[in-house]
């Protein structure tokens, strides 16, 4: 064999208008057009390199062509055409190793030109286990490779003589047919991975719920996908889209929030990205979310490239979970209720023995004669005290138990607290616990709900009076402390002297149903831990270097203009709820 | 002749009721001293003198079924008047089997505590 020297296999400039080629009545640049259609059609590759050797194969009487497309490793026969050939034959390729040692082949790859096969050769081509005995009348007359436009071995066009000395019409023939099988390997290869792609971006958008968009700031010209129209319902009609169009999806809470997004990215914002909901025609509601990367052409023109995500799914999932939270919540608030029921009692009756007594006395007062004014009034002050005690109390449980959603305001945890522990001071002292408070002066306010977070304080509190009802050797203790964490967070412990944890049961502390009590559900700490969580918090426990526990939330301060500081000293040490006073009671 | 008014003792942690029964327990004609807790009232020289003590049950410390109890031990037998906001049949048998002259729920009238009273005034003499 020798290799040829006509140098026809450089990839540029193959494509032309070649003597030879005419000579059979085709030319090269016809030849290209044909292939082209029918990959344009989408006919497979290997229809497509059949019809090319069908081709070659007219033009050159007494010659078979074929097509070897190798696979990615360029080692391998991936596929093989040969219309002209016995099929038993091709079919022997497919998946054969290209020989490493000199054959026609490896010689035509490795020098990335066309080999001329001057010797007959039979059993030549592939060697060793992946010989393949030639087929018979049939003689390898000329290799070419087919070479990617960066010089990668895609292939090889094949030439097989069939008759003995037929004419080859022009010696460059057979590497121009390689260059059109190149063409035609690289488009079908590139159409592929486009499409590919497209598949894959189509695929990630639907699993995303995620449509794309464009918007040329200066034109206010707007490209954007079949799907996004199909997300805004918009008619295939509405073509161009506008932001008029847009608008008038927009629902009509969150139009003005969009206009203004829309003039500050107008004034060239880099990025933008906003929430909103749209309205439709049937009234139904979505929700979108809009991330937007602005860039500048090389004219200095502002163009922005986003996607908008539907995260309608998302919203009701969080509504959902919201409102199960608020479900939990109140059932929490249900079981502290019967814990609490003693209290209330109690705390209602205790009033109502004054007011009844008082109201007696002043009655007996007035009976006598003369009758004591100065006892009456005296009585009446105090029956009027008694009722606004017991008023105080209802009020106070309303607030805790009603239902209703989380509200905001600002609060100070520490009123918070001392609201809690008047409430729950009975329950607590019914089991022989001794409060203390260790509230922090100047503590600023924080933003949120009162009530959740005084259900948070006195779950903590009932938490960690249970968890003392069994010492005996120890005063049972519960200081509620607060205190800044930091510049901008605040601080709330509940620290006890109980039997505290297991460092294994840390984690587990927090999960729903989990309780080491007989009685309780279980979900108090992890309605306590998702309140917290919802107030940009976080709810932790750690046990003393003592016996017990201590259970923490830190929660952000409220906005920085609105922190009225609420004066005052710092309690000096622990110091005692004072027993036996209402001073704290109420 | 004077005649020496007996002497009531109250304890009670809450204000309201150590406030408001004195004036009624005077207007039945006794003496009347209010505490606040039960070891004040122990630790006052009042205990050798009371003839009737009305006590709350649920107290922070020592709670009133455990005054009782110190004065037992003390061999100091008065008769007991409790009183509590918490209504509870069961409590209240089982406080009368205890030896108790009577349990009153709060809040109760002038009338049932004139009879209670009565009742431990009768214990009293018979004592």
């Amino acid at each position: 064999m020798r290799r040829r020297n006509n140098g026809g296999c450089s990839s540029e400039g193959c494509i032309g208008l070649l003597p030879s080629a005419t000579r059979v009545g085709l030319d090269i640049a016809e030849i290209g057009a044909m292939v082209g259609g029918l990959i344009r059609q989408g006919r497979p590759l290997p229809v497509v390199l059949t019809a090319l050797c069908e081709l070659f194969d007219a033009a050159a009487k007494g010659y078979s062509s074929s097509v070897l497309l190798l696979d990615r490793t360029g080692l391998r026969v991936r596929n093989a055409a040969g219309p002209g050939l016995p099929a038993g034959y091709m079919k022997q390729l497919e998946g054969r190793r290209v020989s490493w040692i000199e054959t026609p082949f490896r010689a035509t790859i490795n020098a990335k030109a066309p080999v001329i096969v001057l010797d007959p050769v039979s059993d030549t081509l592939w060697e060793g286990e992946e010989a393949v005995p030639a087929a018979p009348g049939f003689r390898l007359h000329e290799v070419s490779p087919i070479l990617s436009l960066t010089g990668e071995p895609l292939g090889i066009f094949a030439v097989f003589q069939r008759e003995s000395n037929p004419e080859l019409p022009g010696s460059t023939l057979i590497p121009q047919f390689a260059h059109v099988a190149c063409a035609a390997i690289e488009r079908m290869r590139s159409d592929a991975a486009v499409k590919r792609s497209a598949a894959l971006l189509k695929r990630t958008q639907q699993l995303t719920s995620t449509c794309c968009f464009s918007w040329r700031v200066e034109t206010d010209e707007i490209s954007w996908s079949i799907e996004l129209s199909q997300l805004f319902e918009l008619d295939s009609a509405d073509v161009p889209v506008t932001l008029e169009l847009i608008g008038a999806r927009i629902h009509p809470e969150d139009l003005p929030s969009f206009h203004e997004m829309i003039e500050r990215a107008r004034h060239g914002v880099s990025d933008f990205e906003f929430e909103h909901q749209l309205r439709l025609p049937d009234n139904s509601v979505k929700y979108l979310r809009v991330v937007a990367h602005g860039t500048r052409d090389q004219e200095g023109q502002l163009e922005y490239i986003g996607a908008v995500q539907d995260v309608t799914h998302h919203r009701h999932t969080e509504e959902a979970l919201a409102n199960l939270q608020a479900e939990l919540a109140r059932a929490a608030r249900v079981t502290s209720l019967g814990v609490l029921t003693a209290t209330i009692t109690h705390e209602v009756n205790q009033p109502l023995a004054g007011i009844v007594t008082s109201a007696s006395t002043c009655r007996r007062m007035l009976a006598v004669d003369p009758p004591d004014v100065e006892g009456a009034r005296e009585t009446a002050r105090r029956t009027i005290r008694d009722a606004e005690r017991a008023s105080e109390v209802i009020r106070r449980l309303r607030a805790l138990f009603c239902k209703k959603g989380a509200t905001s305001e600002s609060l100070n945890l520490n009123e918070a607290a001392r609201e809690v522990v008047a409430l729950s001071r009975r329950e607590l002292e019914r089991n022989m616990v001794i409060v203390l408070t260790d509230l922090a002066g100047e503590l600023p306010p924080v933003q949120g709900d009162r009530v959740q977070l005084q259900q948070v304080i006195l779950n903590l509190c009932l938490n960690a009076s249970d968890a003392m009802s069994d010492v005996d050797d120890r005063p049972r203790e519960l200081v509620i402390r607060t205190e800044r964490d930091g510049e901008d967070r605040v601080r709330l412990s509940v620290r006890d002297t109980g039997v505290g944890f297991e460092p294994q049961e840390m984690d587990r502390l927090f999960d729903a149903f989990y309780t080491t009590k007989s009685s309780g559900m279980g979900i108090g700490l992890s309605v306590s831990r998702s309140i917290i969580e919802s107030h940009k918090g976080r709810l932790w426990a750690a046990p003393n270097d003592g016996p017990g526990a201590t259970f923490s939330f830190s929660i952000p301060r409220g906005p920085q203009e609105t922190t009225a500081c609420v004066t005052g000293a710092r309690s000096p040490g622990a110091i005692r709820t004072p027993a036996g006073t209402n001073a704290e009671v109420m | 002749m004077m005649v020496k008014r007996p002497l009531v003792s109250v304890v009670d942690d809450d204000v309201s009721v150590r406030e408001s029964l004195p004036d009624p327990l005077r207007a039945f004609g006794y003496c009347v001293r209010a505490f606040s807790s039960a070891e004040e009232f122990l630790a006052s020289d009042c205990v050798g003198e009371t003839r009737c003590l009305i006590l709350d049950i649920a107290m922070p410390g020592m709670t009133g079924p455990d005054l009782q109890h110190e004065l037992n031990l003390r061999g100091q037998e008065i008769p007991i008047v409790f009183i509590t906001a918490q209504a509870d049949e069961a409590v209240r048998t089982c406080f009368l089997k205890k030896g108790a002259v009577e349990c009153l729920f709060k809040p109760f009238s002038d009338t049932a505590l004139f009879e209670a009273l009565t009742a431990a005034f009768r214990v009293s003499r018979a004592v």
